[in-house]
């Protein structure tokens, strides 16, 4: 690892004077930041530790739940307010990492945590995203983890958060604040799709940093799950995994979220076939077509074709669950 | 008193089985909980964090060292700018081939060519045989520092096009030689006699290659203590292999060379041979002129201390109607590097496991440009075991006989390679214990047929066997004036808990408390033990250290003078004969019986998993293991052995796969994230039974290992479960979701 | 008890390659030290300047209360806090794995919560308090899930077990040890290749169900 400078921010304005030079990077937990710069991924020639920053918080507001940015991943799922109005959330967090890493480990930063597609953590391979013009080491090579929606020829990784996985079906905002002030961007905006930028993960500006999410209220709480498939019972990156949540009138879906971790290079949202539950009947044959909606336009490369069977299969898994029809 | 020297390396047998305290716990030993008997002599050490591993000898003047690797697979290397590195803050120095002081025992012989093949020997020339190679080795005052200077160094090579995809090159392979009386190629009755038989099948089985992983990297600590000799802490299961390969390496007497390994954190095979960074390491140190301290980090143990060689196998195998076995065809292909020729005979197994008339088997190797493979836990035998015990189980379901009874059906009596009685076999009642244990009768012969709460549930089982042997072993025994007894041998403990084995056999042979008695190992000055390999410490150790005791305890009746009929009191004969000790060194090895015998160990392994249809995940919901390994001595770490066995051939079924992406030759999941070792929540409770009969010929304290059986099996076990509960016979490990994964399209 | 300890070792005389670098001082007579920002003084160095100087510039200070036992070190902002224990402070019980966050083997308790000190920058917990497994045992007595890993034999070759202890005692502390299940899932954060898991989820029941103050 590079040496570096580091300055221990005071006020979210120092914060915002640092980042505005280049080479300097945010620190808060450090999980996935001081992992690149071990591996090489990165080398800044400063951090700016905002862990001492008054974003801690998880409160109610008038129209849902506010995450501070530095709440702990841990914090979050084990919150009292999570667990009762988002207990998607909660269990999304639980699925990911170990209770060591979450301990550690922030909204903000699980955020903008970044693929981890073994062409991108090997700096002897190509990988467009670490090195604009290298290559897609994945795109021919290794690619058993990798995307089957939205990627493209310049980059086929996933995004590895469970949490913004559940963010995403939640259609929670991410709340930033540059120079000019601060923006609301929709979860499902905030993530790019590769294209042509893959060194790009997301739409936040260079000069702008996470303060939180805002979490609306909504009638999900009693039937929602979620699901990751992964090679081991724990402590794994998801093949495929599921947020479901439902909203029942009887055994009526009077209103359905559905997303998807491990298929794309962000939060997968299935807009399409939440559309298609609605007003169905809670059964195991609407979860089957719905799930057959969300894999239109999937594609598969030489290892991960089973993503087309895994992903619709893990997609009536989840919403049987989240109904409750297990 | 000067030191008597006792030789009795022909032992006579007949005070077999003699040692009253443990057969009183007999019952308790059959099926031991996690809580019985007692706990680790060095437990405390351990959970107190004061146990030290190699690279933790604060050294005065330490500095550290990194290593380089080659980002090619096959070439020569053009340059090597080590510049930047060498400015570098804290840099002391960059070794490379252009620049490394010589290791003469990497020099052919005068008027001698270069050998064909060698160990790796490490910055000797330009060429680059793998990808991942050591090519340089930074020193730095800190280890950031020397971890930063490392990425600094940039090498330019010519490349050549390599091969590291053994399927595609079986038609390469080759006969390898002869190793431990193991030949490759052998036959018995009429060839290819299974395809004549009424029911037969035919099948490949593939493993991919799996890496020990031990918890502890490996690291060695250099350094040189005068011009020619030095002293390493390393990571070693033999410390006197190591003083020995280290001192051919550098052309210096054994003695000059002191080895260290008091405490090794896991190995399971890693640690049986001297590696390029522990040359490495000493070159360092010889060139900074302070001790040098070098850790390989988690990437490096995938392609530098070995792996389980991947290995394409094929079996044919037939039978009568009645489950009468006809014929075994054998054949398998394993990877070794291009360097050394890495032979393990998975084969073997098809050849004693089952009385068959007709058994021929053919072993070759490819030679690829990866890094050598080294025996990983059960080797040869754990990988054949998996083709051929799931070939027995797909064979039971064709001739619709349990899987059990096909296997009695074809018991062996007598060793049918050798003819010879086998010196002890229960494995007929391991069947039954465990059998009875997982509840065998609640299986349904019938695939796919039992759901519970909404998952396919199966039951599978295998068996399994590993060679026993005693190995020559020397044990020094001290009586103290206070009463304790230190025994010395160069033994290294890389888990199983020898020290603790040891101590149980002194203590009930010397008739003291276990609290009386030290057992010092890892240390080279000892006297010899056999490397903690092929599961063979307790037998071998465990008999020098009850000869050297019995030994010791007629010194003191020889004091006495009284006969032999009294338990001595050590410490007031030691007063009354004016002595501050009393000690024997007693030689022990195995005697002819070893030519009349045929031995082994057995085990066998239940298995019952939960599949999810769906998503086609495999949960492990129950496990019984049975070991038929003779006497146990220590119930505690012996279950404890049993149990973690289990757990490596869960991996080996369901998640372990060392995965190259062959455009480049390199490996892409070297880390904890992609390659999936067991986590706490892939793994139940294990059941460890023992048929706990003392085996009465291979040693006087009828113990045999069980550090390989513990493995072996377990993974044709799960894979035979999942056959059960889904009807899907994965023949490729792991078995991983994608595999399984079901979804049909609906209308 | 204030405790001064900083093991770094100053390179010597001796060690130093290039005569350039001696030069330096002199050199660098017209900067004025506070101008020398750390990331300055490394390219100093790699620029064939004094690595002495370099060195001075790019230690921080740090305050850590470790295991009861307050320590001011000067260390590099890049060192972590497992590096710092095993390397600096010769506290080798928490152990080395991976470096990357995926093994658990270096888990140790910051403010009480459990962490993997690998991933951890020991400037960024400057000021709090760090437990590693040296610091459980009171005295000669073992802390009670020391000794449950004892009885249970909750390891065998001992490596990944300081890790474990220390996440086991964090797991009972949360909550996290209500069933079997959930202390697997719990605890799935420290590898063992020994395969002990059986046997620590044993110990880890058996502590929670003797209802101790741990």
């Amino acid at each position: 690892m590079k040496q570096f400078q580091y300055q221990r921010a005071s006020t979210q304005q120092s914060v915002l004077d640092a980042i505005s030079k280049p080479g300097t990077k945010i620190i808060a937990g450090g999980t996935n930041l001081v992992d690149h710069m071990k591996h090489g991924i990165i080398a800044p020639d400063k951090l700016v530790d905002i862990t001492h920053l008054p974003l801690k918080g998880i409160t109610p507001t008038k129209t849902g739940i506010h995450l501070g940015t530095l709440a702990l991943n841990s914090a979050v799922a084990e919150d009292a307010l999570v667990l009762q109005k988002q207990p998607l959330i909660s269990m999304a967090l639980r699925a990911g990492s170990s209770q060591q890493l979450r301990n550690m480990a922030t909204v903000g930063g699980n955020i903008m945590q970044r693929t981890r597609c073994t062409y991108f953590y090997d700096t002897t391979m190509p990988c467009n995203k670490r090195e604009p013009g290298t290559g897609c080491g994945a795109l021919e090579g290794y690619n058993r983890m990798h995307a089957i929606f939205g990627a493209s020829d310049k980059c086929i990784a996933v995004h590895p958060s469970d949490m913004c996985v559940a963010l995403a079906a939640l259609g929670a905002s991410v709340i930033v604040v540059g120079k000019k002030g601060q923006r609301l961007i929709p979860f499902n905006e905030f993530h790019r799709l590769p294209d042509d930028h893959p060194e790009l993960d997301n739409h936040l500006a260079k000069d702008e940093m996470i303060i939180g999410v805002d979490i609306p209220d909504n009638n999900f709480a009693k039937n929602s799950y979620y699901l990751k498939v992964r090679d081991r019972q724990s402590y794994a990156f998801a093949l495929v995994s599921v947020a479901a949540a439902l909203e029942l009138s009887g055994t009526t879906i009077k209103k359905a979220r559905l997303a998807m971790g491990g298929v794309a290079h962000k939060p997968w949202r299935l807009f399409e076939a939440e559309k298609f539950m609605e007003g169905k009947p809670v059964s195991e044959d609407t979860f089957k077509q719905a799930a057959q909606i969300a894999m239109q336009g999937a594609k598969a490369y030489e290892n991960n074709a089973f993503k087309l069977k895994l992903a619709p299969a893990s997609i009536v898994e989840a919403l049987k669950h989240a109904a409750g029809i297990v | 008193m000067p030191t008597r020297y006792i030789n009795r390396s022909t032992l006579q047998h007949s005070n077999i089985p003699t040692i009253p305290p443990l057969q009183q716990q007999m019952n308790k030993l059959n099926h031991p909980k996690s809580s019985t008997g007692p706990s680790r002599v060095d437990g405390r050490l351990k959970v107190t964090g004061a146990a030290k591993y190699s690279a933790e000898y604060e050294l005065s003047g330490l500095v550290y060292g990194v290593l380089v690797g080659s980002t090619i697979t096959k070439g020569v290397i053009k340059s090597i700018d080590t510049q930047k590195a060498l400015r570098a803050p804290g840099v002391l120095a960059v070794i490379t081939h252009f620049n490394t002081p010589v290791v003469p025992g990497y020099v052919p012989e005068k008027g001698k060519p270069e050998p064909e093949k060698s160990p790796l020997r490490v910055f000797y020339d330009d060429k680059i045989v793998f990808n991942g190679q050591p090519i340089a080795l930074v020193i730095a005052d800190t280890f950031e520092r020397a971890q930063f200077a490392g990425s600094l160094v940039k090498a330019e090579y010519t490349e050549d096009k390599h091969i590291t995809r053994l399927t595609d090159h079986l038609d390469k392979g080759f006969t390898p030689g002869e190793m431990f009386g193991m030949t490759p190629e052998y036959s018995r009755g009429t060839v290819a006699a299974w395809n004549t038989a009424p029911v037969k099948l035919e099948q490949e089985y593939i493993i991919p290659s799996e890496v020990h992983n031990p918890m502890e990297l490996h690291a060695c600590i250099a350094r040189w203590d005068a011009e020619n000799k030095f002293t390493v802490w390393t990571k070693t299961q033999g410390v006197k292999e190591t003083q020995n390969e280290l001192a051919a390496f550098f052309k210096l007497p054994p003695e000059n060379i002191q080895v260290n390994s008091k405490f090794v954190g896991g190995a399971f095979g890693s640690a049986l041979q001297v590696w390029s960074h522990e040359v490495a390491a000493v070159i360092g140190a010889k060139v900074v002129k302070r001790p040098v301290k070098l850790l390989l980090s988690r990437q490096d143990m995938f392609t530098s201390v070995g792996y389980r060689p991947h290995t394409w196998q094929k079996i044919g195998i037939g039978a009568t109607a009645d489950g009468k076995l006809v014929g075994i065809t054998h054949n398998a292909v394993g990877q070794t590097s291009a360097y050394e020729d890495f032979a393990e005979f998975p084969t073997g197994v098809s050849r004693y496991l089952y009385a068959c008339p007709n058994v021929d088997t053919h072993y070759k190797i490819v030679s690829l440009n990866v890094g050598s493979p080294i025996w990983m836990r059960g080797p040869g035998e754990a990988t054949g075991t998996f083709a051929l015990e799931s070939a027995i189980d797909e064979l039971s379901y064709q001739l619709n006989i349990d899987p059990i009874e096909l296997r009695m059906k074809n018991y062996a009596e007598t060793d049918p390679q050798s003819n010879k009685p086998y010196s002890s076999k229960f494995l007929n009642e391991a069947y039954k214990m465990g059998a009875e244990h997982i509840g065998w009768s609640e299986r349904s012969a019938k695939p796919g047929s039992v759901t519970k709460d909404g998952l396919l549930v199966g039951y599978g089982v295998s068996g399994g066997v590993f060679s026993a042997d005693r190995e020559p072993a020397t044990v020094k025994a001290t009586m103290m004036a206070d009463g304790m007894l230190v025994l010395q041998t160069a033994v290294s403990d890389i888990g199983p808990g020898t020290g603790t084995a040891m101590v149980a056999v002194a203590a009930e042979t010397m008739g003291i408390p276990a609290e009386k008695v030290r057992f010092d190992l890892g240390d080279s000055s000892y006297p010899n033990a056999p490397q903690q390999g092929g599961s063979t410490i307790a037998s071998s150790v465990g008999s020098a250290v009850y000869m050297a005791c019995t030994d010791l305890k007629e010194k003191f009746q020889q004091l006495i003078g009284n006969g032999g009929k009294d338990q001595p009191d050590y410490v007031k004969v030691l007063k009354e004969h004016n002595l501050n000790k009393l000690e024997v060194v007693t030689d022990s090895k195995a005697g002819s019986e070893v030519d009349k015998y045929q031995m082994y160990s057995w085990s066998v392994h239940f298995v019952v998993v939960h599949v999810h249809p769906a998503t086609g995940v495999v949960k492990v919901d129950k496990v019984a293991c049975v070991a038929d390994s003779g006497r146990i001595i220590s119930p505690k770490t012996a279950r404890s052995q049993i149990i973690g066995g289990a757990v490596m051939g869960i991996g080996m079924a369901l998640t372990e796969e060392a995965v190259y992406d062959h455009r480049y030759g390199r490996l892409v999941n070297s880390n904890f994230v992609d390659y999936h070792v067991p986590v706490n929540a892939d793994i139940p409770q294990i059941e460890a039974l023992f048929v706990n009969k003392p085996d009465p010929i291979i040693n006087p304290i009828g113990a045999k290992g069980m550090g390989e059986i513990s493995l072996i099996g377990m993974a044709a076990a799960v894979a035979n479960a999942v056959y059960n509960a889904t009807g899907k016979r994965i023949r490729t490990l792991p078995i991983t979701p994608d595999k399984l994964v079901e979804w049909d399209v609906v209308s | 008890m204030e405790k001064e300890k900083n093991h770094s070792r100053p390179v010597e005389e001796s060690d130093v390659k290039d005569n350039s670098r001696r030069d330096f001082l002199k050199k660098s007579a017209l900067m004025t030290a506070v101008a020398l920002t750390p990331v300055a003084a490394a390219r100093a160095a790699e620029m064939h300047m004094d690595e002495r100087l370099a060195q001075v510039f790019e230690k921080m200070p740090l305050h850590l209360e470790i295991n009861g036992v307050a320590h001011n070190l000067m260390v590099e902002p890049r060192s972590t806090l497992l590096d710092i224990l095993r390397e600096q402070l010769d506290l080798t019980g928490t152990k080395k794995g991976c470096d990357m966050g995926q093994c658990g083997a270096c888990t140790v308790h910051v403010d009480g919560h459990r962490v993997n000190s690998c991933l951890t920058l020991g400037i960024m917990v400057n000021g709090k308090k760090v437990t590693t497994i040296e610091g459980l045992a009171k005295g000669d007595q073992l802390h009670p899930m020391q000794e449950a890993f004892l009885k249970h034999d909750g390891f065998q070759c001992g490596y990944c077990t300081p890790g474990q202890i220390m996440s086991a005692v964090a797991c009972v502390r949360e909550g996290h040890a209500n069933s079997e299940h959930e202390i697997r899932e719990y605890m799935s954060g420290n590898i063992c290749r020994c395969g002990a898991y059986p046997n620590i989820v044993n110990a880890i029941q058996e502590v929670k169900e003797g209802g101790m103050a741990i």
